[in-house]
């Protein structure tokens, strides 16, 4: 074929997909386009199904509890509007546990992803057994949280913990770890040690960094903390973003670090020492030691709405900082 | 324009469907909820629901259950949520758990439970006149726990304010033991919980002694009543820690906690209860009843050393010895099977189940015509008996208000008291602020009571 025909050829297809098909084959493309849409939402539609059953049926039930008295079992509970929400406007317990939740997350999150990417930097290097190591320091995340709990109470007691006993072994007193104010201490320890998790997604980021570009850095002489500042975390911003998002939206929604960690009796949410009664301990007390449904419902529609603002404020401020290898605004 | 047959679903059409799906879907799993009980009358041959714990239905006594009684037990876990899904659902278990001294109140204002009077006038297992005191916890007439219509019964029970002490912490230290029978006062505990503490660089080796009740409101209800006063007013619908009784059981409470003696919220213990410290010799006074002897009876070693002591009193005040659990069932007012459930209601409370936890040592039998089935084989037991047979004749229901679940009253109270507990606030101030947040709770719940 001459490069004539085959530009020939070229324009018919490019001009066959402009015009579309012809009227003779309008009807089986019609009806394949129908079987593959059916088919796409039919492979979609559980899910759909499920979010509906499952996130919009009970978020619209939360939202009509928020404008109730509703306790679950009396009889005489009745709608007061936007009472609720006006009450938890001058609710101190709320405001304080609010300020304690937005507190843990911004020591928290940090905190577990610089060492998340501190592990995931060790363990990318090649050293004997990596793989092992990897396994190792993964491990911790993949522990049911009770499991974790009681090996935390147990390792902080006061009387028989591990961490005391070197402590009044180096001739200092014990710790009241597991009480105020040192049990938010206890909390942050406990979600570093599921710091695993964000090394598993870090490590990913950073075998996916062009090796070219590390060697190119190096001959133009950059070191080791250069090349790890200007390209590595540059490269590694989008996953660093995720991680911010979704490290927020986790840790002002945590809840069973609270429960299980520091948590002195069998009395649950009850007991939380107060240094750890964060926004979400409060709704949980609210909802099942309280029995106040609609005041729970009230306070967690706030706390949605909270999220998607500070999540919004994230992604407002990383904009110019967070570097796409492909851009993601280009396909719109 | 409707769309034609065989046309692509358009993404409104294809949300449309399924929306309805979803409430089709809710409407399946609503319906699905339905199906706990099997509604048919009762006797033999039936099913009931039964929602508990593991431990007060284990798989031989359902076995036994069904041998005994004919009546097949669905047993479901007790969860405080999924009981009020399905009494809201109208498909309540056709027995429930419950704690007599916090629950029975509450539950029936809401007129959700069952009055059982008619069940007991018939019963030949279960005769008033047999009934022990402690069975008041599960009446309530309108106003006040402890009186009129029976709802419910406890399986076997404790005077919690007693207290176990370790004879070997008493000697390390060289403190009299306290009088076997007559009661020493709450300041003197205190003190002597001070004199047997062992502390070395910040770690506590020996508690002197803990001294928490079963729920806070229980312990503070039951303080303020060996105080002389009450907690709550006569319509229990507010609360009231300033007056000079509750003051004298807040601020001992607190000066408990204050000094360290034993667990509170200042000091926790892991363990989650007491029993595996005192078990290891750790702690020399345990606040807890008659049941916990099932435990110290296991261990040789232990029981040995350990005595039971009448609940202490205040300098001056009445001598108060209540119960603050009475864990037993209850039966939903709208039970679908009632006939069937009080089949093994009698059974649970009056025959081989109740004979057998009245041998147990874990508790007293509810039934009085049963307390000659509690252990008193050896030495210690024997002990344990007479000190518990004194008790028994100082025991009264202190009530509880309607108004409030004793999870709520825990919940407000530790929220406020650890400031001081750490000393950053006066006892007064504290009163002050519990009766606040206490009296706001109680008036939600009057209100919706109605």
């Amino acid at each position: 074929m001459t490069v004539d025909q085959m530009s020939t050829v070229a324009d018919r297809l490019r001009s066959t997909a402009r015009t579309g098909p012809t009227r003779t084959a309008e009807g089986p493309r019609s009806s394949m386009t129908a079987r593959r849409h059916r088919a796409f939402y039919m492979f979609v539609s559980p899910w759909i199904v499920g979010f509906l059953l499952l996130t919009i049926v009970p978020m619209a039930y939360a939202l009509w509890l928020s404008f109730t008295t509703f306790d679950g079992i009396s009889p005489n509970w009745h709608y007061v509007g936007l009472g609720n929400y006006r009450e938890l406007m001058n609710d101190s317990v709320t405001w304080d546990s609010l300020g304690r939740a937005g507190l843990f997350a911004v020591v928290s999150v940090p905190l577990s992803i610089i060492a998340g990417l501190g592990l995931a930097v060790l363990v990318n290097r090649p050293v004997k057994a990596r793989g092992l190591f990897r396994t190792l320091l993964y491990l911790p995340a993949v522990v049911p949280p009770v499991g974790a709990g009681i090996a935390f109470k147990n390792l902080f007691d006061q009387n028989a913990g591990a961490t005391n006993g070197v402590l009044t072994f180096l001739g200092f007193d014990a710790v009241g770890w597991l009480a105020d104010p040192y049990a938010r201490y206890v909390l942050v320890m406990t979600v570093l040690w599921g710091a695993g998790n964000i090394m598993i997604i870090s490590l990913a980021g950073l075998q996916d960094v062009p090796r070219e570009l590390h060697e190119a850095a190096r001959i133009d002489g950059a070191g080791s903390w250069r090349t790890f500042r200007s390209i590595t975390v540059p490269l590694l911003s989008p996953v660093l973003l995720f991680q911010t998002v979704t490290g927020v939206i986790a840790s002002v929604q945590t809840v069973m670090p609270m429960l299980l960690a520091p948590l002195s009796t069998t009395g649950g949410i009850t007991t939380v020492p107060q240094s750890n009664y964060t926004y979400m301990i409060h709704v949980f007390a609210q909802y099942f030691a309280l029995g106040r449904y609609g005041y729970a419902s009230a306070l967690l529609w706030v706390l949605f709405v909270l999220i998607l603002i500070a999540t919004g404020l994230i992604f407002r401020f990383t904009s110019g900082v967070v570097f796409y290898n492909v851009d993601p605004e280009a396909k719109k | 324009m409707r769309p034609h047959a065989g046309a692509p679903l358009s993404r409104r059409r294809f949300l449309t469907l399924s929306a309805a799906g979803a409430a089709t879907g809710a409407a399946a799993l609503s319906g699905c909820a339905l199906q706990v009980s099997n509604g048919a009358g009762g006797g033999s041959g039936e099913t009931i629901t039964m929602m508990v714990k593991a431990d007060d239905i284990t798989p031989e006594l359902v076995r036994q259950a069904l041998k005994d009684t004919g009546v097949s037990i669905k047993r479901v876990d007790y969860d405080i949520t999924k009981l009020i899904a399905m009494l809201t659902s109208g498909n309540p278990p056709d027995l429930v758990r419950g704690v007599g001294a916090v629950d029975a109140a509450y539950f029936a204002a809401r007129d959700v439970m069952q009055e059982l009077d008619g069940y007991f006038a018939g019963s030949r297992v279960l005769r008033v006149e047999d009934l022990d005191p402690v069975n008041d916890l599960w009446r309530y007439d309108g106003t006040t726990q402890g009186k009129g219509p029976r709802y419910g019964m406890a399986k076997d029970f404790s005077q919690d304010s007693m207290y176990w002490y370790n004879t070997t912490a008493f000697d390390e230290k060289a403190v009299d033991y306290p009088p076997e029978l007559d009661p020493v006062t709450y300041e003197e505990w205190l003190e002597t919980a001070q004199r047997l503490v062992q502390r070395s660089k910040g770690q506590t080796r020996v508690f002197g002694g803990t001294y928490n009740g079963l729920y806070k409101a229980t312990l503070l209800s039951t303080l303020t009543a060996s105080a002389g006063g009450s907690l709550f007013s006569d319509d229990f619908s507010r609360i009231d820690f300033t007056t000079p009784e509750a003051r004298k059981a807040l601020a001992w409470y607190v000066d408990y906690c204050k000094l360290k003696v034993g667990a509170s919220l200042v000091l926790p213990d892991p363990n989650g209860w007491d029993g595996p410290t005192f078990q290891a010799g750790r702690l020399a006074m345990c606040n807890s009843g008659y049941w916990m002897g099932g435990m110290i009876a296991t261990d040789g070693k232990l029981a040995k050393v350990s005595r039971l002591a009448p609940t202490p009193v205040f300098e001056g005040g009445p001598r108060i010895s209540a119960c603050q659990g009475g864990t037993g069932l209850w039966m939903p007012r709208k039970a679908k099977n009632k006939d069937a459930a009080w089949r093994v209601f009698e059974w649970f409370f009056g025959e081989a189940p109740a004979k057998a936890r009245a041998a147990g040592g874990w508790g007293i039998p509810t039934l009085t015509s049963l307390r000659p089935l509690m252990p008193a084989q050896d030495d210690q037991q024997k002990r344990v008996l007479k000190v518990q047979e004194n008790e028994l004749e100082h025991f009264s229901v202190v009530a509880f208000s309607p108004y409030t679940t004793g999870d709520s009253f825990e919940a407000l109270f530790n929220q406020t008291a650890p400031a001081a507990m750490k000393g950053e606030i006066s006892v007064d101030t504290l009163a002050g602020r519990l009766n606040s947040v206490i009296n706001e709770q109680l008036k939600r719940g009057k209100e919706q009571v109605g």
